[in-house]
């Protein structure tokens, strides 16, 4: 428990560094550098990868659920979410709804 | 509103991972930063070394800085340090910055840092309020509606991701972040966020390079 509770807080100095660093070096250093543009790509990849590896091959209470319900869900969520001009609020509950749905008649109820 | 939604699927996922709930609050407190946390909780989850859990939330904060730096300059005169920066910006996220960034320039300078501080805090104390709902809706919702608000949280990423990049070394790294997070989860579950990050970003990054010198 006392581990578990050191991990996080080390989580959370380790990203406050960010916040942190930005803090002290805004405005004084140039933002447009190789190596922002690497740490930028290598930031994005991960989160990418992660929500991938989520909606292809889930973990625990998703995993329940089949590819392809999560897939469609995922879709028709992305197609609302465009057609109401980026409405985040709107394309979500599109895709919860849309999961629910799926799974419910999936089993035939 | 809507990152709320996602930290009500934090917490259902938390939930359903008997992951504590003590732990789950901890985490938006000291973290606050919705992709971290998830990588922690499934990180936890698949048995990874410990500093191999902070290493990658850590990385995965680098957006942090530039998100920092750009709206730093708005909130304050420049190169004098002071406290109330220092927490403010810890509570710098996606949410908050959008808007601030979209709202600030309005607003006259001294009115910028109470108007973030407002709206960031209100955003901070929501998403442990949803953290926390989340969690204990998860035990007593039927099965069917409790995937899908586990299926919240990762579905607002794709959302966001996809809606908002706008960067062509963004999109690329979405594209190869998206292969290969999958695909060295396969080989290796313990490693595959931070490998497939490194990567998918590298290649991305790579690919960039090379088709601009063209």
């Amino acid at each position: 428990m006392i581990e578990l509770a050191l991990l996080i807080v080390a989580c959370g100095i380790g990203t406050y560094l960010w916040r942190g660093l930005g803090m002290l070096i805004s405005g004084r250093v140039r933002m447009d550098s190789a190596f922002f543009a690497w740490a930028g790509c290598v930031a994005y990849a991960m989160i990418a990868g992660l929500t991938a590896r989520i909606i292809l091959l889930p973990t625990g209470t998703l995993a329940a659920t089949s590819l392809a319900e999560r897939l469609v869900a995922c879709a028709l969520a992305l197609v609302v979410y465009f057609m109401f001009r980026r409405n985040l609020f709107v394309g979500i509950a599109t895709g919860f709804v849309a999961l629910v749905a799926l799974t419910t008649i999936g089993r035939g109820f | 509103m809507v990152l709320a939604a996602g930290y009500l699927g934090f917490g259902a996922l938390a939930s359903g991972s008997e992951f504590p709930l003590w732990a789950a609050l901890l985490s938006t407190v000291t973290i606050f930063a919705l992709p971290g946390q998830l990588a922690m909780l499934e990180m936890s989850i698949a048995g990874s070394a410990a500093v191999m859990i902070v290493i990658t939330v850590s990385l995965t904060a680098a957006r942090f800085l530039p998100m920092t730096v750009a709206l730093l300059p708005m909130l304050r005169s420049p190169g004098r340090f002071d406290w109330r920066i220092g927490a403010a910006v810890h509570l710098l996220a996606m949410t908050g910055w959008t808007a601030s960034m979209r709202r600030c320039p309005d607003l006259p300078p001294g009115e910028r840092l109470p108007w973030f501080v407002g709206f960031a805090l209100t955003n901070w104390v929501c998403c442990l309020v949803a953290t926390a709902v989340g969690y204990a809706l998860a035990d007593s919702l039927p099965p069917l509606v409790r995937q899908g608000l586990v299926f919240v949280g990762p579905l607002y990423f794709v959302l966001i991701l996809i809606g908002e990049t706008r960067t062509r070394h963004g999109v690329l790294a979405l594209a190869c972040g998206a292969v290969a997070g999958p695909l060295v989860h396969l080989a290796s579950p313990q490693w595959s966020v931070m490998l497939g990050g490194l990567i998918g970003g590298t290649a991305a990054w790579g690919l960039n390079r090379m088709t601009q010198r063209d």
